[in-house]
């Protein structure tokens, strides 16, 4: 016994170590798909797309997985991003650079009004109302399909600039993307080691106590709400200018549930866990919906299987793998 | 005039959400599970009376069998699938819930449910009533009488039964009333069949107004949810004062602003209220 605790640090020690090197040769993995894709572009496209799922995923898990706020309605916030940034390009200016904030801006500003009657619901109403909220700005787009395009979409984004040049190739997107997501990788995980992550854990493992410690959960609710919120609405402005149209369909109740499926397929509250699920969920989804019509069953059967047999997602099913076969060497070795 | 016809077109959509709401709030009572497949039931209500308008069979017909068909298969569910997750937090029933009712909108896709389709009135229930200056044609009546008569049905039986005291207990205290030798596994089976049962007629009754395809039910699953919440998680009386209220509010805004903003006037509304009243109108929802 006092052996095992002796050599804990050192193997902690080890494991953060391969841990960082495995998330280094992730990311390179990652960056490198331009390279390798340059004669199919269309994988590239694909690549892109997985990427954007990737930041939604991490901003629903950054509220699901850090306060244990279960958001039902988290496309509300992915098209409300998309149908803004569209929208501001087309009247405005189609420079990147002003777009994104402003939309970042008027989300932090709408989402904490909204939040702020949200989150004093914990549980199953909170859920059943963001669900709800979902389902009103899929009204409003119809309600206001004057300039919204209604069910054809927003039409005709013009294709953004970043400083003035023109950003069209699609590594360069890429690349972007990539970039925006591994900011905000970095970022999700600096905010999990620091004081606010800290306290927005104690509020999912036990909001009562808490309370009781002189957290004020209120407001750390409504923040960790806003930063999700605002998130996903950077993932919907860079999905608009991506591909120069928004949908309708991006605020269905069938995306928020997508990207929930994305969290709880890759783990939730694992943080890198939903960023893969939403990657591998995003291509499985293009390759098996080009082979059968009935995408829909698949998805549904297989999301109640996770849920049955995988609570902790795919992620956690083989941390936990992983962490019995390691304990069980070193008991070997030992 | 047109008020006066709205009201009375609000207390009929109040009745189908009623009936349609019970259900939802029965099967939270008991299992404390949401059930995002409640929608799904709806639809399958709404298919099985277009095929079996298909195959010959006549209005009536329908009106049985689905009801009995989809109880069944909610048995079956609760057996096979929501009893797997009994005791876990309470996520893992809404993820399981809606994984279900995509599942079930995928295969009525499958049967016929891509294409917008009404269900024909029978015969007998053709024409219009006419109260005073207001017309109102006689499906609607049916509909409304239907629903309110089935509702008392089930409050009585819920008052009177052995089944509804059992019910009843499990509702309030799941734990007391375990320890009381209530079998909560074929209680829950009973329940979520119930359940089911009233989900699919309300949707063979509203096949021929809200009309048939896959995902019909997920209007419906909105509206409920924010009758459920107006009146309190778990209250049945509380639901039966929201289900009209949110069926009048959804008229009467139909009537004046048109569908979409309708849904956001009642979204408005259910957030208002929950600033003040997070435990619905009489106080008796549970929040935890």
């Amino acid at each position: 016994m006092s052996d095992h605790t002796a050599t804990m640090p050192m193997h902690a020690a080890a494991d953060r170590r391969m841990k960082g090197l495995a998330l280094l040769v992730a990311a390179a993995a990652g960056a490198s798909v331009p390279l390798w894709t340059g004669n199919v572009p269309f994988v590239l496209i694909l690549a892109s797309q997985a990427v954007i799922a990737a930041i939604v995923a991490l901003s629903l898990d950054l509220l699901m997985g850090s306060t244990g706020l279960l958001s039902f309605g988290h496309a509300a916030w992915y098209g409300f991003g998309a149908y803004l940034t569209g929208l501001a390009a087309k009247m405005l200016t189609p420079e990147m650079l002003l777009l994104l904030p402003l939309t970042v801006a008027v989300t932090i500003l709408l989402s904490a009004i909204i939040g702020f009657v949200l989150v004093r619901q914990i549980g199953k109403t909170f859920a059943i109302l963001t669900l709800a909220l979902g389902q009103i700005m899929f009204a409003l787009v119809f309600v206001m399909s004057g300039i919204t395009g209604g069910e054809d979409g927003l039409q005709g984004i013009p294709v953004p600039t970043a400083l003035g040049f023109q950003i069209a190739k699609p590594a360069v997107w890429y690349w972007l993307l990539y970039g925006i997501l591994l900011a905000s990788l970095a970022g999700a995980f600096h905010i999990r080691r620091s004081p606010l992550g800290k306290s927005w854990l104690a509020i999912r493992e036990n909001t009562e106590r808490a309370r009781f410690i002189g957290l004020d959960t209120g407001t750390l609710k409504l923040l960790s709400y806003v930063v999700s919120a605002s998130l996903a609405a950077l993932a919907g402005g860079l999905f608009a200018l991506f591909n120069g149209a928004a949908s309708p369909d991006m605020l269905n109740w069938f995306e928020s549930g997508k990207v929930l499926m994305y969290v709880v397929l890759g783990g939730v509250g694992t943080i890198i866990g939903p960023v893969i699920g939403a990657a591998v969920f995003t291509v499985t989804e293009h390759y098996v919906s080009s082979v059968t019509n009935s995408w829909l069953i698949y998805f549904g059967g297989f999301f109640v299987l996770i849920v049955i047999v995988a609570p902790g997602g795919l992620f956690g099913a083989g941390a936990s793998l992983w962490a019995r076969i390691t304990t069980a060497r070193r008991g070997a070795s030992a | 005039m047109l008020a006066a016809s709205l009201a009375l077109n609000g207390l009929v959509m109040g009745s189908v959400l009623l009936l349609f709401s019970l259900g939802l709030t029965l099967i939270y009572g008991v299992g404390r599970i949401v059930n995002f497949a409640h929608g799904a039931f709806f639809s399958l209500g709404a298919m099985a009376g277009i095929w079996a308008a298909n195959s010959g069979l006549p209005f009536w017909a329908a009106l049985i069998v689905a009801p009995l068909g989809v109880g069944l298969l909610g048995v079956l569910l609760d057996w096979a699938v929501f009893a797997r997750i009994r005791d876990r937090p309470m996520v893992d029933s809404l993820l399981l819930t809606f994984g279900l009712a995509l599942f079930i909108t995928g295969v009525l896709y499958e049967f016929g449910g891509r294409n917008v389709q009404i269900l024909a009135i029978p015969p007998s229930l053709q024409g219009i009533v006419s109260l005073g200056a207001i017309k109102l044609p006689v499906y609607r009546v049916f509909l409304s009488a239907l629903a309110i008569l089935l509702t008392v049905a089930l409050l009585l039986f819920l008052k009177n039964s052995d089944w509804g005291l059992r019910v009843r207990a499990a509702n309030d205290d799941p734990e007391m009333g375990a320890c009381l030798g209530i079998d909560r596994e074929n209680l829950m089976h009973s329940v979520v069949g119930v359940s089911a049962a009233l989900a699919a007629i309300s949707g063979v009754v509203g096949a021929p107004i809200f009309t048939a395809y896959a995902s019909v039910g997920d209007k419906i699953l909105i509206l409920a949810f924010m009758t459920v919440i107006l009146g309190g998680l778990g209250s049945l009386r509380g639901a039966i004062v929201a289900a009209y209220v949110v069926g009048l509010i959804t008229v009467f805004g139909e009537g004046y602003f048109g569908g979409q903003l309708a849904l956001m006037l009642l979204f408005v509304l259910v957030m208002a209220m929950l600033i003040n009243w997070p435990r619905g109108f009489f106080g008796e929802g549970r929040t935890e």
